[in-house]
């Protein structure tokens, strides 16, 4: 508003506008390319006629559009029931993770205690180890406590959130610690100062734990697959993919893709609401590793 | 003893030892606080860790963490075996081109954006590429298998088509697959990149450009000696964390190809590789072992690109 008040070379504005016009079409050419597979997903997901065989060619709207292909997909995959379970998966790994996380962070940014170097240096130095390494004895220390296909087997590990550690740790260095220091000396316990005085504040960094851990968990397909046996058990990905692994890739589009559809709308619309943050959190993270 | 000079030494020393080891209440309530954290990381992750290298040297179905002692045969079997090395050669190339046409791309995309003098265009932009990353796995699989379909059916063999192009077997090509899957993790990934880039363009100090503009260069000379430059720190992050993610590649090769990594074993990766031999084959002997085998590959990758960096960086 203000650049468009400051008087300009009107030349120089005209060339730059022409230049803003073909790079605007460039980027909304890409960005027309990064949709479409959302779009075919869409129209074959309503297309009737394609319940066994994908329409030819390609439609823009549905041959046969109809919202028997949801049916279909809700009566032979459980979508209700998975996607229950997903949320339940979510939900318990983001409380927990999230809680470790502050916790310690808390610890280690203001009680200073006797080796909390230590502990942030072997909890952070414990990211490099690949996931693909430790599956094989994690499975089997879950299957000696009798918890496979149990969603503590999901929960406990959710402990061990050292990243989560890190963002908390260094946004709790940038609140003063002259906050405890004072409830401290009123006679507060430690856990009041933690829950009173500093979580209200850090409404910003619980925020961007959430929208990772929540993505990162919904979208996990392979420990789910390693513990979860029973198909009652099943998250969404672990579901979905059971039953297109066993009914053979490629077969009934439309209803796999109202199936795909389905498992994408809690993203989606968790996306559309907080955009501004996931990409802000994304950014953060990227940085701060 | 302690009527002796030196023991009376070793006395007060040990109590001056003992105060500064003392626990206060300040710290055992640090260590309340971070119990979460220990106990995660010391079950779930050093634990496994420890009880993967223990178990790579022994023969075991998993029954036991140990079964028969075998030594390094485990190991030896592994880089024996044809499949392995198979698995790794794709692993790699689908993570080298990944991780190349990755950063290649979403930089320049990051570039357009970042030149877009349109704020809520920029956002837009921000939001729709990204939008393909929240995406799963799973579901990212599912879609481009029928946007990848062989015959003419598949959107993008239509699309070739107009061009008067020949349908091309994507995932059922042993030559093409690995390919087809280079381009759909791109369109998943691009955004993810492209956003990272873009944080990282918005950090360019202003009057590096503005000096360049006194001196007279033009765009592409300031995107090429300042702004490229300047990013390194975010290329070698994005190359390091690619790898680390393109080495572990699964859930999309595993959907398509299944456990035998088809079209003809084109699509076999290292974690396949692992994950078929841990529960389908029950040798978890041997999968720690590639399991090391694959920790060891990504250690010496990432140092090696951290060498790279620092390098560059005492030359300047």
């Amino acid at each position: 508003m203000i650049d468009s008040a400051l008087p300009k070379e009107p030349v120089r504005r005209k060339r730059i506008t022409l230049q803003q016009l073909i790079l605007t079409m460039a980027l909304l050419l890409g960005s027309f390319i990064m949709i479409v597979p959302f779009l075919w997903m869409l129209v074959t997901s309503f297309d009737w006629g394609a319940r066994l065989n994908i329409s030819f060619p390609p439609k823009i709207w549905p041959e046969e559009p109809s919202i028997r292909t949801y049916e279909a997909a809700f009566t032979n995959i459980n979508m209700f029931r998975y996607i229950g379970n997903s949320t339940l998966v979510s939900a318990g790994v983001i409380v927990i993770s999230s809680l470790s996380a502050l916790l310690s962070g808390y610890a280690l940014s203001k009680l200073r205690f006797k080796g909390a170097n230590f502990v942030l240096l072997l909890a952070l130095s414990t990211m490099m180890i690949p996931f693909e390494m430790t599956m094989i004895p994690q499975y089997l220390l879950f299957s000696k406590l009798g918890l496979v296909d149990n969603y503590l087997a999901f929960y406990l590990p959710a402990m061990n959130y050292a990243f989560g550690t890190f963002l908390a740790k260094a946004f709790f260095d940038q609140l003063p610690g002259s906050l405890r220091e004072a409830a401290v000396l009123d006679g507060a316990k430690e856990i009041t100062v933690f829950s009173r005085v500093y979580l209200p504040l850090c409404t910003p960094i619980i925020a961007t734990m959430v929208i990772l851990l929540f993505l990162g968990v919904w979208n996990d397909m392979l420990w789910p697959l390693l513990i979860l046996k029973s198909a009652t058990k099943y998250t969404i990905q672990i579901g979905l993919a059971m039953f297109t692994y066993n009914n053979g890739i490629n077969q009934q589009p439309s209803i796999i893709m109202a199936a795909t559809t389905t498992s994408l709308i809690p993203v989606i619309v968790v996306y559309m609401f907080l955009q501004r943050y996931i990409i802000e959190s994304i950014a953060l993270s990227g940085i701060k590793q | 003893m302690s009527s002796t000079p030196e023991g009376k030494w070793t006395a007060d020393h040990r109590s001056m030892a003992k105060r500064r080891f003392r626990f206060t209440r300040n710290d055992w309530m640090g260590y309340l606080f971070s119990a979460p954290l220990i106990i995660g990381v010391v079950v779930f992750a050093i634990y496994p860790m420890f009880a993967a290298l223990f178990m790579s040297f022994h023969q075991t179905s998993g029954l036991n963490l140990s079964g028969a002692w075998v030594g390094l045969s485990n190991y030896r079997y592994a880089l024996e075996d044809s499949l392995f090395w198979q698995a790794l050669t794709n692993t790699f190339m689908m993570g080298i081109w990944s991780v190349l046409l990755g950063i290649v791309l979403s930089f320049i995309l990051a570039s357009l954006i970042n030149n877009l003098k349109w704020n809520l265009g920029r956002n837009f932009f921000k939001a729709v590429y990204f939008l393909p990353n929240v995406v799963s796995g799973v579901a990212t699989s599912l879609l481009f298998s029928f946007l990848f379909f062989p015959s003419k059916e598949g959107l993008i063999n239509f699309v070739i088509g107009l061009f008067g192009m020949d349908p091309v077997g994507w995932f059922t090509n042993p030559e093409v697959a690995r390919y087809s899957i280079v381009l759909m993790s791109l369109w998943g990934a691009l955004g993810y990149n492209t956003i990272i880039f873009l944080a990282g363009l918005q950090s360019v100090p202003r009057d590096l450009y503005e000096a360049a503009d006194v001196d007279g260069a033009g765009t592409y000379r300031k995107w090429w000696y300042i702004t490229i430059p300047y990013l390194r720190p975010i290329f070698v992050f994005m190359l390091i964390m690619g790898t680390i993610g393109g080495m572990k590649r699964f859930t999309d090769v595993w959907l398509i190809g299944g456990t035998a990594g088809n079209p003809g074993g084109s699509l076999m990766t290292v974690v396949l590789y692992i994950y078929r031999n841990a529960f389908l084959a029950s040798q978890m002997g041997l999968a720690t072992a590639v399991s090391y085998l694959l920790f060891l590959i990504i250690l010496i990758l990432t140092a090696f690109l951290m060498l790279l960096n620092r390098r560059k960086d005492s030359l300047d």
